[in-house]
């Protein structure tokens, strides 16, 4: 425990600090989509300032709204008691304000040293000070207590290494406010206790710093105070020595449930989809089944291995070991066609990058599938591909003037709608939908769930990825959990408290 | 607000629909009005000896042009086929010099490019290559096994029969642009009016998200570069009816002037953008600068500076417009 916490429950030092920088009212919304709304915040001098949420909470928006890289949308941002407009990434420096991103962005081909000089080389007569540079960069990372060669390649160290040459340049150059994102993600327990003893010594110097994580352990060790955020709502906020995680975890699922599961029981059938210990890149050891008119869900933080899972069944990554029965087969599914032609379909977690083609037109995307059931003798059948597309937009209301639209044009529910409109046009018996209501307006969610209660009443069965717990909470008649590629839970409907599950998959 | 965002979505696609079929027109217009400065410029250019030499010399580009852009709409770019068109050249002259009937030595030749289309589709599938390194790879690779072939030589064709047929007239159409219109209906057909042609545009959109839909990415990658390779055999038979002789330093640099053809017919070099009609006009645009600079005396050095200027202008003015949307 760190002095200021030590001496935290009669008089945190952290309130003797003065005000560096205040949030008023900060929002951030995208279309409709709220991601932050309007939050008040004051950040000191000199404290560490842990902020904690669940995925999509809006922390991520907040970094990027406090670092310039995206503009808000309404409130405004103090800093040192006078108004700043934060447009750019620059500007966000030059004041002094710096983050260590969650994953390494920095040059893997260049030296240790010349990284952390990058954009502010030390030069003589127009030449680089090589011997110099990496002569001083030693010298900043002995300082710093880390125990890294500067002239080494970048790219020879491990992520951890890598990301504590990050911090090290990150708090150089009158850095005043330093945000870390989930910075132990990847770090070695040895390199973790380096990073701490940097971020105390940089508060004790008075750098504020702000530190997301989803681990609470972390949190309780290193922070001052603490903020949580739920559903783009900043919470609260407390004094580390005046809370515990029972009320962390509380505050950050404690949600009006005001969105409506449509959920309908059906009866179960036959057992679709089954996996005996399936292992593959990401994922270890999971024996899961899928039933007919069942909904299974996978509930875990991003990077749990619940996509890489859904990829394997899909035949996109080769399992290693394990096995998976198909309507009580073993069946070796090797690629995506084959998954597909068992009757598998998957709504993938990343619209942009692997569901649509967004610069073709809308039409193309749904019969994408389909193409060879539309061809007669060599050509397409130009009044079924139309006919067929209509169908989908019609049956599913999305809102487009015209199949040749674009796939681009359309807002984010209505992309969704056309990636599971592709998927009902081809017709399936098991469907994966990954993070299905991701950037999806609320009357879009809603039209998704009805969709699923149809999809199971017509025999289908349906695996349900979403790190939003109260979506597969309520929806699921089994949920699983994963954390860090391994099951940590398997419970029944309702079986289990939302505490437990959030337990379950972040480990507390 | 649903209604005025649906509105201005209908405005774009017919926005979108107007574009393409006024960019065609509009690149249609420029190739006339060259036609027309032209024939007022020279006497030499309307006359019934220069067409049809312009026809002939447009229509081989605008071929490898049109297997381009097969290629170009998977997002990848095919740099060997004016070496393939040389190669060819000695491929068939070999073959009927050897006494193979013309036909089958045709034939034989077009399996010789499939066989490199097959090739550029392995290193590009298998073994990862970029298609820029791999093409790039048998563009120097086929000039040197094409001379090493002849041993530097040239080999005349002595058959009349295949030589003539350059020269040959079809209502008045010259024999090498029908040959354009042969290639190009199946093209446009294949593009526009088969799953292949979708598919072709689904990978250069994005390939993830075609593999996850069930598409047969690689496959698709072979396909487009076998149809590039073989229609440059094709030109290189072409080639070699009219000049009669097989010589692997032929057709040197045409890649680069299908490739200019393509890109000024409107296909995006980023891919999932293109057509049949495009590049055609883009070639013929091409031979024309290049034909009219002939007859007007002006420097062939300019020739070149001139089609890197147009190539320039015409893309940026694409781009401008397709960044404004």
């Amino acid at each position: 425990m760190s002095d200021a916490t030590a001496a935290g429950a009669a008089t945190p030092a952290a309130e003797t600090g003065d005000t560096i920088l205040e949030l008023r009212n900060l929002q951030k919304h995208y279309g409709p989509v709220q991601a932050l709304k309007p939050a008040t915040l004051a950040f000191r001098r000199g404290e560490i300032h842990a902020i904690v949420g669940e995925n999509g909470a809006g922390k991520s928006t907040l970094i990027k709204l406090l670092t310039g890289v995206i503009r808000r949308t309404g409130g405004d941002i103090v800093w040192n008691g006078s108004i700043v407009a934060l447009d750019t990434p620059q500007e966000a420096i030059d004041h002094g304000i710096n983050a260590v991103h969650q994953e390494v962005v920095l040059c893997r081909h260049l030296s240790v040293a010349a990284n952390i000089f990058l954009g502010d080389e030390k030069v003589r007569f127009g030449l680089l000070q090589k011997r110099e540079m990496t002569r001083e960069a030693q010298r900043i990372l002995d300082g710093m207590g880390f125990s890294l060669p500067a002239g080494a390649m970048l790219g020879s160290l491990t992520i951890g290494q890598q990301q504590l040459v990050a911090t090290a340049r990150a708090s150089l150059r009158g850095t005043k406010f330093l945000i870390f994102d989930e910075p132990t993600a990847y770090l070695t327990r040895q390199e973790a206790a380096q990073l701490f003893a940097l971020i105390r010594r940089l508060r004790d110097d008075g750098v504020t710093i702000v530190y997301i994580s989803h681990r609470m352990e972390e949190v309780f060790e290193l922070a001052d105070r603490v903020s949580v955020l739920r559903d783009g709502t900043l919470v609260g906020t407390r004094n580390i020595a005046e809370t515990n995680d029972t009320e962390l975890v509380a505050m950050m699922i404690n949600r009006s449930i005001e969105q409506i599961y449509h959920k309908e029981k059906v009866p179960f059938g036959e057992t679709l989809l089954e996996t005996r210990g399936l292992s593959g890149k990401g994922f270890e050891d999971v024996s899961i089944s899928v039933r007919r008119g069942e909904i299974v869900g996978f509930y875990g933080l991003i990077g749990a291995g619940r996509s890489e899972f859904a990829l394997s069944i899909f035949g996109r990554n080769p399992r290693t070991s394990g096995q998976i029965l198909w309507k009580g087969q073993p069946v070796d599914i090797r690629n995506e066609r084959q998954a597909i032609r068992l009757g598998i379909a998957l709504a993938p977690e990343s619209r942009r990058d692997q569901g649509l083609n967004l610069n073709l037109p809308i039409g193309l995307n749904i019969n994408l599938p389909i193409y060879d059931k539309l061809t007669h003798g060599l050509t397409i059948s130009g009044r079924e591909e139309a006919q067929r597309a209509d169908k989908q937009i019609k049956d599913l209301g999305i809102k487009t003037p015209s199949r040749r639209s674009l796939a681009s044009s359309m807002s984010g529910g209505n992309q969704q709608k056309i990636v599971i409109g592709k998927w009902l046009n081809h017709g399936a018996d098991l469907f994966i939908f990954d993070e299905p209501t991701v950037g999806v307006d609320v009357g879009t969610k809603a039209e998704i769930y009805r969709l699923m209660a149809d999809l199971l009443k017509n025999g289908a069965g349906i695996i349900l990825i979403s790190s939003y717990l109260p979506e597969v909470y309520e929806l699921a008649d089994t949920l699983h959990v994963f954390r860090t590629g391994h099951l940590t839970g398997s419970n029944a409907f309702h079986e289990a408290t939302h505490e437990e599950v959030l337990a379950e998959a972040i480990g507390v | 607000m649903t209604t005025t965002t649906e509105v201005a979505s209908k405005r774009a696609v017919a926005a979108r629909r107007n574009y393409s079929f006024l960019f065609a027109l509009t690149l249609l217009a420029l190739l006339v009005l060259l036609w027309a400065i032209l024939t007022f410029a020279t006497p030499n250019f309307l006359t019934s000896r220069n067409i049809p030499n312009l026809l002939r010399q447009g229509s081989m580009i605008a071929i490898l042009a049109l297997g381009q852009t097969f290629v170009v709409i998977t997002a990848g770019i095919d740099l060997s086929v004016g070496a393939v068109a040389g190669f060819s050249t000695v491929v068939i002259a070999m073959l009927i010099q050897a006494g193979v009937p013309v036909w089958l030595a045709i034939i034989m030749t077009l399996l010789v490019g499939l066989a490199i289309g097959i090739f550029h589709g392995f290193g590009i599938t298998r073994m990862g290559l970029p298609p820029f390194i791999i093409t790039l790879a048998t563009l120097t690779s086929l000039r040197g096994l094409g001379l090493l072939m002849t041993n530097g030589a040239t080999i005349n064709i002595t058959s009349k029969e295949f030589t003539d047929f350059a020269t040959l007239e079809f209502l008045g159409i010259p024999s090498l642009f029908w040959m354009v219109i042969v290639v190009a209906i199946p093209a446009y057909i294949f593009l526009s009016h088969t799953r292949w042609g979708r598919y072709l545009f689904a990978v250069g959109s994005n390939a993830e998200s075609a593999r996850l839909s069930g598409v047969r990415v690689q496959f698709i990658i072979y396909v487009a570069y076998s149809l590039s390779a073989v229609f440059a055999a094709f030109v290189g038979v072409l080639l070699a009816t009219r000049i009669g002789i097989g010589n692997a330093t032929q057709a040197d640099g045409w890649e680069l002037q299908a490739i200019a053809s393509t890109v000024i017919g409107g296909t995006s070099l980023f891919g999932a953008v293109g057509s049949v009609h495009g590049p055609l006009i883009g070639a013929f645009i091409l031979a024309t600068i290049n034909n009219g600079a002939n007859l007007l005396n002006v420097n062939s050095f300019w020739q070149r500076i001139i089609t890197g200027l147009l190539i320039i202008l015409i893309v940026f003015f694409d781009q401008l417009r397709r960044r404004n949307k």
